[in-house]
Protein backbone atom coordinates (compact mmCIF):
# COMPACT_ATOMS: atom_id res chain seq x y z
CA UNK A 1 0.00 0.00 0.00
CA UNK A 2 1.46 3.32 -1.00
CA UNK A 3 1.05 6.34 1.19
CA UNK A 4 0.89 9.97 0.14
CA UNK A 5 2.40 12.28 2.73
CA UNK A 6 2.21 16.05 2.45
CA UNK A 7 4.80 18.20 4.18
CA UNK A 8 3.07 21.50 4.82
CA UNK A 9 3.00 24.46 7.20
CA UNK A 10 1.08 27.47 5.93
CA UNK A 11 3.96 29.78 6.73
CA UNK A 12 7.02 30.11 4.55
CA UNK A 13 10.61 29.55 5.55
CA UNK A 14 9.92 27.14 8.38
CA UNK A 15 11.71 24.18 6.81
CA UNK A 16 9.19 22.36 4.64
CA UNK A 17 11.59 21.65 1.80
CA UNK A 18 14.48 20.79 4.13
CA UNK A 19 12.17 18.41 5.97
CA UNK A 20 10.75 16.91 2.76
CA UNK A 21 14.26 16.24 1.49
CA UNK A 22 15.48 14.75 4.77
CA UNK A 23 12.34 12.70 5.35
CA UNK A 24 12.17 11.20 1.87
CA UNK A 25 15.93 10.47 1.85
CA UNK A 26 15.53 8.81 5.25
CA UNK A 27 12.66 6.61 4.05
CA UNK A 28 14.56 5.63 0.90
CA UNK A 29 17.74 4.87 2.87
CA UNK A 30 15.75 2.31 4.84
CA UNK A 31 14.81 0.53 1.66
CA UNK A 32 11.43 2.09 0.88
CA UNK A 33 10.88 3.20 -2.68
CA UNK A 34 10.13 6.89 -2.29
CA UNK A 35 9.27 9.78 -4.58
CA UNK A 36 9.38 13.39 -3.49
CA UNK A 37 7.39 15.94 -5.50
CA UNK A 38 8.04 19.67 -5.46
CA UNK A 39 4.66 21.45 -5.58
CA UNK A 40 6.22 24.90 -5.41
CA UNK A 41 5.72 25.65 -9.10
CA UNK A 42 7.51 28.87 -10.00
CA UNK A 43 9.75 28.83 -6.92
CA UNK A 44 11.52 25.55 -7.48
CA UNK A 45 13.74 24.76 -4.49
CA UNK A 46 13.64 21.07 -3.73
CA UNK A 47 16.05 20.25 -6.56
CA UNK A 48 18.62 22.59 -4.98
CA UNK A 49 18.28 21.09 -1.52
CA UNK A 50 18.56 17.62 -3.07
CA UNK A 51 21.52 18.67 -5.19
CA UNK A 52 19.94 17.71 -8.51
CA UNK A 53 19.36 21.16 -9.98
CA UNK A 54 21.66 20.52 -12.91
CA UNK A 55 19.90 17.30 -13.81
CA UNK A 56 16.41 18.74 -14.36
CA UNK A 57 15.21 18.22 -17.93
CA UNK A 58 11.47 17.82 -17.58
CA UNK A 59 9.34 18.83 -14.64
CA UNK A 60 6.04 18.24 -12.88
CA UNK A 61 4.10 20.62 -15.14
CA UNK A 62 5.52 19.03 -18.30
CA UNK A 63 4.15 15.70 -17.12
CA UNK A 64 0.74 17.17 -16.23
CA UNK A 65 0.54 18.74 -19.69
CA UNK A 66 1.58 15.51 -21.37
CA UNK A 67 4.81 17.05 -22.74
CA UNK A 68 6.91 14.40 -21.04
CA UNK A 69 6.36 11.04 -19.42
CA UNK A 70 6.68 10.61 -15.67
CA UNK A 71 9.68 8.37 -16.24
CA UNK A 72 11.47 11.13 -18.16
CA UNK A 73 10.81 13.70 -15.46
CA UNK A 74 11.68 11.64 -12.39
CA UNK A 75 15.28 12.16 -11.29
CA UNK A 76 16.91 9.21 -9.61
CA UNK A 77 19.07 10.19 -6.65
CA UNK A 78 22.70 9.17 -7.01
CA UNK A 79 23.43 8.80 -3.30
CA UNK A 80 20.41 6.84 -2.10
CA UNK A 81 18.79 3.98 -3.97
CA UNK A 82 15.00 4.02 -4.08
CA UNK A 83 14.84 7.83 -4.02
CA UNK A 84 13.32 9.77 -6.91
CA UNK A 85 12.71 13.48 -7.24
CA UNK A 86 10.02 15.11 -9.34
CA UNK A 87 11.04 18.77 -9.68
CA UNK A 88 8.68 21.71 -10.04
CA UNK A 89 8.66 23.99 -13.03
CA UNK A 90 10.49 27.26 -12.54
CA UNK A 91 8.96 29.02 -15.53
CA UNK A 92 5.29 28.43 -14.77
CA UNK A 93 2.99 29.27 -11.89
CA UNK A 94 0.61 27.39 -9.63
CA UNK A 95 -2.26 27.69 -12.08
CA UNK A 96 -0.51 25.06 -14.17
CA UNK A 97 -1.53 22.51 -11.53
CA UNK A 98 -4.90 20.78 -11.62
CA UNK A 99 -6.51 18.01 -9.64
CA UNK A 100 -6.80 15.58 -12.54
CA UNK A 101 -3.16 16.02 -13.54
CA UNK A 102 -1.87 15.63 -9.98
CA UNK A 103 -4.08 12.62 -9.41
CA UNK A 104 -2.90 10.85 -12.53
CA UNK A 105 0.74 11.39 -11.54
CA UNK A 106 0.15 10.10 -8.02
CA UNK A 107 -1.71 7.08 -9.38
CA UNK A 108 1.08 6.37 -11.82
CA UNK A 109 3.65 6.54 -9.02
CA UNK A 110 1.55 4.15 -6.95
CA UNK A 111 1.28 1.77 -9.89
CA UNK A 112 5.05 1.96 -10.30
CA UNK A 113 5.46 0.52 -6.82
CA UNK A 114 6.38 3.65 -4.90
CA UNK A 115 5.69 3.02 -1.22
CA UNK A 116 5.86 6.64 -0.15
CA UNK A 117 5.01 9.73 -2.15
CA UNK A 118 6.14 12.84 -0.31
CA UNK A 119 4.52 16.10 -1.45
CA UNK A 120 6.57 19.19 -0.63
CA UNK A 121 3.97 21.93 -0.28
CA UNK A 122 4.57 25.59 -1.08
CA UNK A 123 3.81 28.17 1.60
CA UNK A 124 0.42 29.82 1.78
CA UNK A 125 -3.06 28.39 1.49
CA UNK A 126 -3.53 28.98 -2.22
CA UNK A 127 -3.70 26.61 -5.11
CA UNK A 128 -0.21 25.11 -4.83
CA UNK A 129 -0.62 24.25 -1.15
CA UNK A 130 -4.12 22.97 -1.79
CA UNK A 131 -2.98 20.71 -4.62
CA UNK A 132 -0.14 19.36 -2.47
CA UNK A 133 -2.47 18.34 0.33
CA UNK A 134 -5.53 17.28 -1.65
CA UNK A 135 -4.50 13.65 -2.18
CA UNK A 136 -2.65 13.20 1.13
CA UNK A 137 -3.20 10.24 3.44
CA UNK A 138 -0.97 11.70 6.10
CA UNK A 139 0.42 15.14 6.80
CA UNK A 140 3.59 16.35 8.45
CA UNK A 141 2.88 19.86 9.66
CA UNK A 142 6.11 21.77 10.06
CA UNK A 143 6.08 24.48 12.72
CA UNK A 144 8.68 26.83 14.16
CA UNK A 145 8.48 27.72 17.84
CA UNK A 146 6.90 31.12 17.31
CA UNK A 147 3.29 32.29 17.40
CA UNK A 148 2.69 33.19 13.77
CA UNK A 149 4.03 29.87 12.55
CA UNK A 150 1.83 28.00 15.04
CA UNK A 151 -1.22 30.02 13.99
CA UNK A 152 -0.60 29.28 10.31
CA UNK A 153 -0.14 25.59 11.03
CA UNK A 154 -3.46 25.62 12.82
CA UNK A 155 -5.05 27.13 9.73
CA UNK A 156 -3.55 24.53 7.43
CA UNK A 157 -4.76 21.75 9.76
CA UNK A 158 -8.28 23.09 9.31
CA UNK A 159 -7.91 23.01 5.55
CA UNK A 160 -6.47 19.50 5.67
CA UNK A 161 -9.40 18.17 7.62
CA UNK A 162 -12.00 19.83 5.46
CA UNK A 163 -10.77 20.18 1.91
CA UNK A 164 -8.54 17.19 1.31
CA UNK A 165 -9.95 14.29 -0.68
CA UNK A 166 -10.04 12.02 2.36
CA UNK A 167 -11.97 14.64 4.32
CA UNK A 168 -14.40 15.12 1.45
CA UNK A 169 -14.99 11.39 1.52
CA UNK A 170 -15.72 11.56 5.23
CA UNK A 171 -12.37 10.37 6.58
CA UNK A 172 -9.54 12.24 8.19
CA UNK A 173 -5.91 12.82 7.29
CA UNK A 174 -3.45 11.47 9.86
CA UNK A 175 -1.59 14.43 11.35
CA UNK A 176 1.98 14.65 12.60
CA UNK A 177 3.56 17.71 14.17
CA UNK A 178 7.19 18.42 13.35
CA UNK A 179 8.80 21.28 15.22
CA UNK A 180 11.89 22.63 13.49
CA UNK A 181 14.52 25.24 14.37
CA UNK A 182 14.06 24.45 18.05
CA UNK A 183 16.46 26.00 20.44
CA UNK A 184 16.12 24.75 24.04
CA UNK A 185 18.25 27.64 25.33
CA UNK A 186 15.95 30.23 23.88
CA UNK A 187 12.89 28.37 25.12
CA UNK A 188 14.43 28.42 28.59
CA UNK A 189 15.06 32.14 28.21
CA UNK A 190 11.44 32.69 27.23
CA UNK A 191 12.19 33.92 23.68
CA UNK A 192 10.64 30.90 22.03
CA UNK A 193 7.50 28.87 22.54
CA UNK A 194 8.21 25.57 24.27
CA UNK A 195 7.30 22.35 22.51
CA UNK A 196 4.68 21.54 25.16
CA UNK A 197 2.94 24.83 24.44
CA UNK A 198 2.93 24.15 20.71
CA UNK A 199 1.52 20.66 21.19
CA UNK A 200 -1.09 22.09 23.54
CA UNK A 201 -2.17 24.73 21.02
CA UNK A 202 -2.29 22.45 17.98
CA UNK A 203 -3.27 19.27 19.85
CA UNK A 204 -1.88 16.83 17.30
CA UNK A 205 0.74 14.11 17.92
CA UNK A 206 4.37 15.18 17.86
CA UNK A 207 6.58 13.23 15.46
CA UNK A 208 9.79 15.04 16.18
CA UNK A 209 11.71 18.14 17.21
CA UNK A 210 14.59 19.29 15.02
CA UNK A 211 17.10 21.44 16.89
CA UNK A 212 18.35 24.67 15.36
CA UNK A 213 21.65 23.76 13.77
CA UNK A 214 24.16 25.38 11.47
CA UNK A 215 24.57 22.10 9.63
CA UNK A 216 21.09 22.50 8.12
CA UNK A 217 22.17 25.57 6.20
CA UNK A 218 25.45 23.97 5.15
CA UNK A 219 23.62 20.86 4.00
CA UNK A 220 21.12 22.92 1.99
CA UNK A 221 23.83 24.94 0.32
CA UNK A 222 25.77 21.84 -0.62
CA UNK A 223 22.68 20.02 -1.88
CA UNK A 224 22.85 17.17 0.60
CA UNK A 225 19.75 16.33 2.64
CA UNK A 226 20.75 17.01 6.25
CA UNK A 227 19.72 13.51 7.29
CA UNK A 228 22.83 12.24 5.49
CA UNK A 229 25.01 14.09 7.98
CA UNK A 230 25.09 11.47 10.72
CA UNK A 231 27.16 13.71 13.00
CA UNK A 232 24.78 16.64 13.17
CA UNK A 233 22.04 16.84 15.78
CA UNK A 234 19.53 17.89 13.13
CA UNK A 235 20.41 14.88 10.97
CA UNK A 236 19.98 12.54 13.92
CA UNK A 237 16.69 14.17 14.87
CA UNK A 238 15.39 13.61 11.31
CA UNK A 239 16.46 9.96 11.56
CA UNK A 240 14.32 9.73 14.69
CA UNK A 241 11.40 11.28 12.81
CA UNK A 242 11.67 8.61 10.11
CA UNK A 243 11.84 5.89 12.79
CA UNK A 244 8.76 7.24 14.53
CA UNK A 245 6.92 7.53 11.24
CA UNK A 246 7.68 3.86 10.59
CA UNK A 247 6.19 2.95 13.94
CA UNK A 248 9.13 2.90 16.38
CA UNK A 249 8.64 4.41 19.81
CA UNK A 250 11.77 6.35 20.66
CA UNK A 251 12.33 9.22 23.08
CA UNK A 252 12.84 12.80 21.95
CA UNK A 253 16.41 14.05 21.77
CA UNK A 254 17.99 17.50 21.74
CA UNK A 255 15.05 19.16 23.47
CA UNK A 256 16.63 19.98 26.82
CA UNK A 257 19.19 22.60 27.64
CA UNK A 258 22.59 20.95 27.66
CA UNK A 259 24.26 21.07 31.00
CA UNK A 260 27.68 22.38 30.23
CA UNK A 261 30.19 20.97 32.64
CA UNK A 262 32.60 23.55 33.80
CA UNK A 263 36.25 22.68 33.84
CA UNK A 264 38.31 22.71 36.98
CA UNK A 265 39.82 26.12 36.30
CA UNK A 266 36.50 27.61 35.29
CA UNK A 267 35.09 26.45 38.61
CA UNK A 268 37.80 28.27 40.46
CA UNK A 269 37.98 31.41 38.36
CA UNK A 270 34.63 31.33 36.60
CA UNK B 1 -44.63 16.51 -2.70
CA UNK B 2 -44.33 16.43 1.04
CA UNK B 3 -46.53 18.45 3.39
CA UNK B 4 -45.52 18.22 7.01
CA UNK B 5 -46.26 20.12 10.17
CA UNK B 6 -43.04 21.77 11.15
CA UNK B 7 -42.13 24.76 13.20
CA UNK B 8 -39.74 27.37 12.01
CA UNK B 9 -38.36 30.71 13.07
CA UNK B 10 -40.97 33.48 13.28
CA UNK B 11 -40.91 36.92 14.77
CA UNK B 12 -43.67 37.41 17.30
CA UNK B 13 -45.09 40.87 17.78
CA UNK B 14 -46.61 41.13 21.26
CA UNK B 15 -49.25 43.85 21.22
CA UNK B 16 -49.32 45.90 24.41
CA UNK B 17 -51.85 48.55 23.37
CA UNK B 18 -54.21 49.23 20.50
CA UNK B 19 -52.55 52.36 19.08
CA UNK B 20 -51.59 51.19 15.59
CA UNK B 21 -49.67 54.35 14.70
CA UNK B 22 -47.46 54.03 17.76
CA UNK B 23 -46.85 50.36 17.02
CA UNK B 24 -45.92 51.21 13.44
CA UNK B 25 -43.46 53.84 14.63
CA UNK B 26 -41.81 51.40 17.05
CA UNK B 27 -41.57 48.75 14.38
CA UNK B 28 -40.03 51.17 11.97
CA UNK B 29 -37.39 52.08 14.54
CA UNK B 30 -36.60 48.39 15.16
CA UNK B 31 -36.44 47.66 11.48
CA UNK B 32 -34.14 50.58 10.74
CA UNK B 33 -31.69 49.28 13.36
CA UNK B 34 -31.35 45.96 11.54
CA UNK B 35 -32.89 46.27 8.09
CA UNK B 36 -31.16 43.17 6.75
CA UNK B 37 -32.38 41.08 9.60
CA UNK B 38 -36.04 41.95 9.27
CA UNK B 39 -36.20 42.11 5.50
CA UNK B 40 -39.13 39.96 4.34
CA UNK B 41 -39.33 38.24 7.70
CA UNK B 42 -42.59 36.59 8.74
CA UNK B 43 -44.41 38.05 11.74
CA UNK B 44 -47.02 36.57 14.04
CA UNK B 45 -49.10 38.96 16.11
CA UNK B 46 -49.74 37.88 19.68
CA UNK B 47 -52.68 39.49 21.48
CA UNK B 48 -52.31 37.83 24.85
CA UNK B 49 -51.47 41.08 26.68
CA UNK B 50 -54.33 43.00 25.10
CA UNK B 51 -56.90 40.64 26.57
CA UNK B 52 -60.41 41.88 25.95
CA UNK B 53 -59.19 45.08 24.26
CA UNK B 54 -58.31 43.05 21.22
CA UNK B 55 -61.79 43.44 19.80
CA UNK B 56 -61.07 47.16 19.24
CA UNK B 57 -57.86 46.51 17.40
CA UNK B 58 -57.48 47.58 13.78
CA UNK B 59 -55.85 44.54 12.21
CA UNK B 60 -56.30 45.85 8.69
CA UNK B 61 -54.14 48.93 9.28
CA UNK B 62 -51.55 46.84 11.12
CA UNK B 63 -51.33 44.48 8.20
CA UNK B 64 -50.78 47.34 5.77
CA UNK B 65 -48.11 48.86 8.04
CA UNK B 66 -46.29 45.54 8.35
CA UNK B 67 -46.27 45.05 4.60
CA UNK B 68 -45.08 48.59 4.04
CA UNK B 69 -42.17 48.02 6.44
CA UNK B 70 -41.13 44.89 4.59
CA UNK B 71 -42.48 42.30 7.04
CA UNK B 72 -44.74 39.47 5.98
CA UNK B 73 -47.77 39.26 8.25
CA UNK B 74 -48.54 35.60 8.80
CA UNK B 75 -51.00 35.09 11.59
CA UNK B 76 -52.62 36.15 14.81
CA UNK B 77 -52.81 34.23 18.05
CA UNK B 78 -54.42 34.51 21.45
CA UNK B 79 -57.60 36.07 20.18
CA UNK B 80 -61.14 35.27 21.27
CA UNK B 81 -62.83 32.65 19.12
CA UNK B 82 -65.47 35.16 18.08
CA UNK B 83 -62.86 36.97 16.01
CA UNK B 84 -61.59 33.93 14.12
CA UNK B 85 -63.92 34.29 11.18
CA UNK B 86 -63.37 38.00 10.55
CA UNK B 87 -59.58 37.68 10.79
CA UNK B 88 -59.50 34.68 8.52
CA UNK B 89 -61.48 36.68 6.03
CA UNK B 90 -58.94 39.49 6.27
CA UNK B 91 -56.22 37.02 5.27
CA UNK B 92 -54.69 36.29 8.69
CA UNK B 93 -53.95 32.78 9.80
CA UNK B 94 -55.36 32.12 13.24
CA UNK B 95 -52.78 30.31 15.33
CA UNK B 96 -53.60 28.28 18.34
CA UNK B 97 -51.08 28.28 21.10
CA UNK B 98 -48.62 30.56 22.73
CA UNK B 99 -45.55 29.77 24.69
CA UNK B 100 -42.99 31.83 26.41
CA UNK B 101 -40.31 33.04 24.08
CA UNK B 102 -37.45 31.00 25.46
CA UNK B 103 -39.21 27.68 25.25
CA UNK B 104 -40.26 28.56 21.76
CA UNK B 105 -36.80 29.47 20.66
CA UNK B 106 -35.46 26.20 21.88
CA UNK B 107 -38.13 23.92 20.62
CA UNK B 108 -38.10 24.89 17.02
CA UNK B 109 -37.80 22.17 14.49
CA UNK B 110 -34.63 23.66 13.22
CA UNK B 111 -32.05 23.12 10.62
CA UNK B 112 -28.39 23.11 11.48
CA UNK B 113 -25.89 24.06 8.96
CA UNK B 114 -22.18 24.14 8.91
CA UNK B 115 -21.09 27.25 7.22
CA UNK B 116 -17.45 27.29 6.49
CA UNK B 117 -15.75 28.98 3.64
CA UNK B 118 -13.03 26.42 3.56
CA UNK B 119 -14.95 23.66 5.19
CA UNK B 120 -18.00 22.24 3.58
CA UNK B 121 -17.81 18.95 5.29
CA UNK B 122 -16.71 19.44 8.84
CA UNK B 123 -17.28 16.40 10.95
CA UNK B 124 -20.50 16.96 12.72
CA UNK B 125 -23.21 14.84 14.13
CA UNK B 126 -26.77 15.93 14.29
CA UNK B 127 -28.75 15.02 17.29
CA UNK B 128 -32.48 14.99 17.43
CA UNK B 129 -32.94 13.32 20.75
CA UNK B 130 -33.39 16.29 23.00
CA UNK B 131 -36.90 16.75 24.20
CA UNK B 132 -38.53 19.84 25.51
CA UNK B 133 -38.19 18.57 29.07
CA UNK B 134 -34.49 19.15 29.05
CA UNK B 135 -35.11 22.75 28.24
CA UNK B 136 -37.62 23.38 30.97
CA UNK B 137 -35.55 21.63 33.63
CA UNK B 138 -33.65 24.84 34.14
CA UNK B 139 -35.16 26.42 37.26
CA UNK B 140 -34.82 29.86 35.71
CA UNK B 141 -37.30 28.84 33.08
CA UNK B 142 -39.99 29.14 35.73
CA UNK B 143 -40.55 32.58 34.37
CA UNK B 144 -42.55 30.85 31.72
CA UNK B 145 -45.84 32.58 32.10
CA UNK B 146 -49.31 31.33 32.89
CA UNK B 147 -50.29 28.17 31.11
CA UNK B 148 -47.16 28.25 29.01
CA UNK B 149 -45.08 25.99 31.22
CA UNK B 150 -47.81 23.45 31.62
CA UNK B 151 -48.24 23.30 27.93
CA UNK B 152 -44.57 23.04 27.37
CA UNK B 153 -43.99 20.19 29.76
CA UNK B 154 -47.04 18.34 28.57
CA UNK B 155 -46.17 18.72 24.93
CA UNK B 156 -46.11 15.26 23.47
CA UNK B 157 -42.65 13.76 23.21
CA UNK B 158 -41.38 14.20 19.71
CA UNK B 159 -43.72 17.03 18.89
CA UNK B 160 -41.20 19.66 19.73
CA UNK B 161 -37.67 18.46 19.36
CA UNK B 162 -34.68 20.64 18.99
CA UNK B 163 -31.65 19.97 16.93
CA UNK B 164 -28.17 20.33 18.20
CA UNK B 165 -25.03 20.53 16.15
CA UNK B 166 -22.18 18.46 17.55
CA UNK B 167 -18.69 19.23 16.32
CA UNK B 168 -16.26 16.44 17.15
CA UNK B 169 -13.05 17.81 15.67
CA UNK B 170 -11.01 20.88 16.58
CA UNK B 171 -12.26 24.10 15.03
CA UNK B 172 -9.08 25.48 13.51
CA UNK B 173 -7.96 29.02 12.84
CA UNK B 174 -9.84 30.45 9.86
CA UNK B 175 -12.76 28.04 10.17
CA UNK B 176 -16.25 29.25 10.79
CA UNK B 177 -19.11 27.08 11.94
CA UNK B 178 -22.68 28.22 12.30
CA UNK B 179 -25.47 26.24 13.90
CA UNK B 180 -28.65 27.76 12.49
CA UNK B 181 -31.68 27.70 14.81
CA UNK B 182 -29.87 25.29 17.03
CA UNK B 183 -27.48 24.83 19.93
CA UNK B 184 -23.91 23.82 19.31
CA UNK B 185 -21.64 21.46 21.20
CA UNK B 186 -17.95 21.34 20.40
CA UNK B 187 -16.16 18.32 21.86
CA UNK B 188 -12.68 19.49 20.88
CA UNK B 189 -10.86 22.79 21.13
CA UNK B 190 -11.52 25.91 19.10
CA UNK B 191 -8.37 27.69 17.96
CA UNK B 192 -7.45 31.34 18.03
CA UNK B 193 -8.71 32.85 14.78
CA UNK B 194 -11.70 30.51 14.53
CA UNK B 195 -15.34 31.51 14.84
CA UNK B 196 -18.28 29.49 16.16
CA UNK B 197 -21.82 30.78 16.04
CA UNK B 198 -25.17 29.37 17.05
CA UNK B 199 -28.68 30.74 17.25
CA UNK B 200 -28.94 28.93 20.56
CA UNK B 201 -26.41 28.20 23.29
CA UNK B 202 -22.88 26.97 22.77
CA UNK B 203 -20.97 24.36 24.78
CA UNK B 204 -17.25 23.83 24.30
CA UNK B 205 -15.46 20.97 26.04
CA UNK B 206 -11.95 21.64 24.76
CA UNK B 207 -10.15 24.94 25.20
CA UNK B 208 -12.22 27.83 23.82
CA UNK B 209 -9.74 30.11 22.09
CA UNK B 210 -11.46 31.67 19.09
CA UNK B 211 -14.50 33.87 18.75
CA UNK B 212 -17.77 32.57 20.13
CA UNK B 213 -21.18 34.04 19.30
CA UNK B 214 -24.31 32.58 20.91
CA UNK B 215 -27.85 33.75 20.23
CA UNK B 216 -26.75 34.91 16.81
CA UNK B 217 -30.29 35.72 15.69
CA UNK B 218 -31.04 37.66 18.84
CA UNK B 219 -31.93 35.03 21.42
CA UNK B 220 -30.98 36.83 24.63
CA UNK B 221 -31.33 33.75 26.80
CA UNK B 222 -28.65 31.89 24.89
CA UNK B 223 -25.55 31.11 26.92
CA UNK B 224 -21.98 30.03 26.42
CA UNK B 225 -20.49 27.20 28.47
CA UNK B 226 -16.86 26.22 28.32
CA UNK B 227 -14.24 24.19 30.17
CA UNK B 228 -11.36 26.57 29.55
CA UNK B 229 -12.22 30.16 28.74
CA UNK B 230 -9.52 31.64 26.52
CA UNK B 231 -11.77 33.14 23.85
CA UNK B 232 -10.77 36.21 21.87
CA UNK B 233 -14.28 37.56 21.69
CA UNK B 234 -17.53 36.55 23.35
CA UNK B 235 -20.99 37.59 22.17
CA UNK B 236 -24.60 36.85 23.03
CA UNK B 237 -27.46 38.27 20.97
CA UNK B 238 -25.25 40.93 19.43
CA UNK B 239 -23.68 42.17 22.68
CA UNK B 240 -20.02 41.46 22.39
CA UNK B 241 -16.89 41.87 24.43
CA UNK B 242 -13.21 41.24 23.92
CA UNK B 243 -12.11 38.89 26.64
CA UNK B 244 -8.96 40.93 27.19
CA UNK B 245 -11.09 43.93 28.02
CA UNK B 246 -13.12 42.13 30.64
CA UNK B 247 -11.95 42.01 34.24
CA UNK B 248 -12.79 38.34 34.65
CA UNK B 249 -10.58 36.15 36.78
CA UNK B 250 -11.84 33.07 34.96
CA UNK B 251 -9.48 33.03 32.00
CA UNK B 252 -8.39 29.45 31.41
CA UNK B 253 -11.08 28.17 33.76
CA UNK B 254 -14.50 26.59 33.35
CA UNK B 255 -17.01 29.38 32.83
CA UNK B 256 -20.53 30.25 31.81
CA UNK B 257 -21.42 33.44 30.01
CA UNK B 258 -24.91 34.88 30.02
CA UNK B 259 -26.57 38.14 29.17
CA UNK B 260 -27.98 40.28 31.95
CA UNK B 261 -29.65 43.35 30.52
CA UNK B 262 -27.05 44.74 28.15
CA UNK B 263 -24.11 43.25 30.02
CA UNK B 264 -22.31 39.98 29.48
CA UNK B 265 -21.81 38.19 32.78
CA UNK B 266 -19.01 35.65 33.14
CA UNK B 267 -19.56 33.19 35.97
CA UNK B 268 -17.62 30.17 37.16
CA UNK B 269 -19.05 26.94 35.83
CA UNK B 270 -19.85 24.62 38.71
CA UNK B 271 -19.01 21.05 38.09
Amino acid sequence: MSKVIVVTSGKGGVGKTTSSAAFSAGLAARGHKTAVIDFDVGLRNLDLIMGVERRVIYDFVNVINGEATLKQALIKDKRVDNLYILPASQTRDKDALNKEGVESIINELKADGFEYIVCDSPAGIEKGAFMALYFADEAIVVTNPEVSSVRDSDRILGILQSRSKIAEDGGSVKEHLLITRYSPDRVEGGDMLGMDDIVEILSIPLIGVIPESGTVLQASNSGNPVIMDKESTAGQAYEDVVSRFLGEDIPLRFVDVEIKKKGFFQKIFG
Amino acid sequence: MNLKGEMSMLNVLHLEHTDVDAITAELQKKRDEMPQFFMQSPVVVDCNILGENVTDFDFLTLKESLLKLGFIPVGVRNIPASMNASLAKAGWAVMRESRKAYVEDNTKESSSEVNNESNKDHNTEKNNDITIKDVTNDPEQNLVEDQGLQQAVQAPRGAAMIKSLTVVKPVRSGQQIYAAESDMTVLAQTSAGSEIMADGSIHVYGALRGRVLAGAMGNESARIFCQSLQAELIAIAGRYQLLDESDTKLIGKPAMIKLSGEKLIIEPLMS
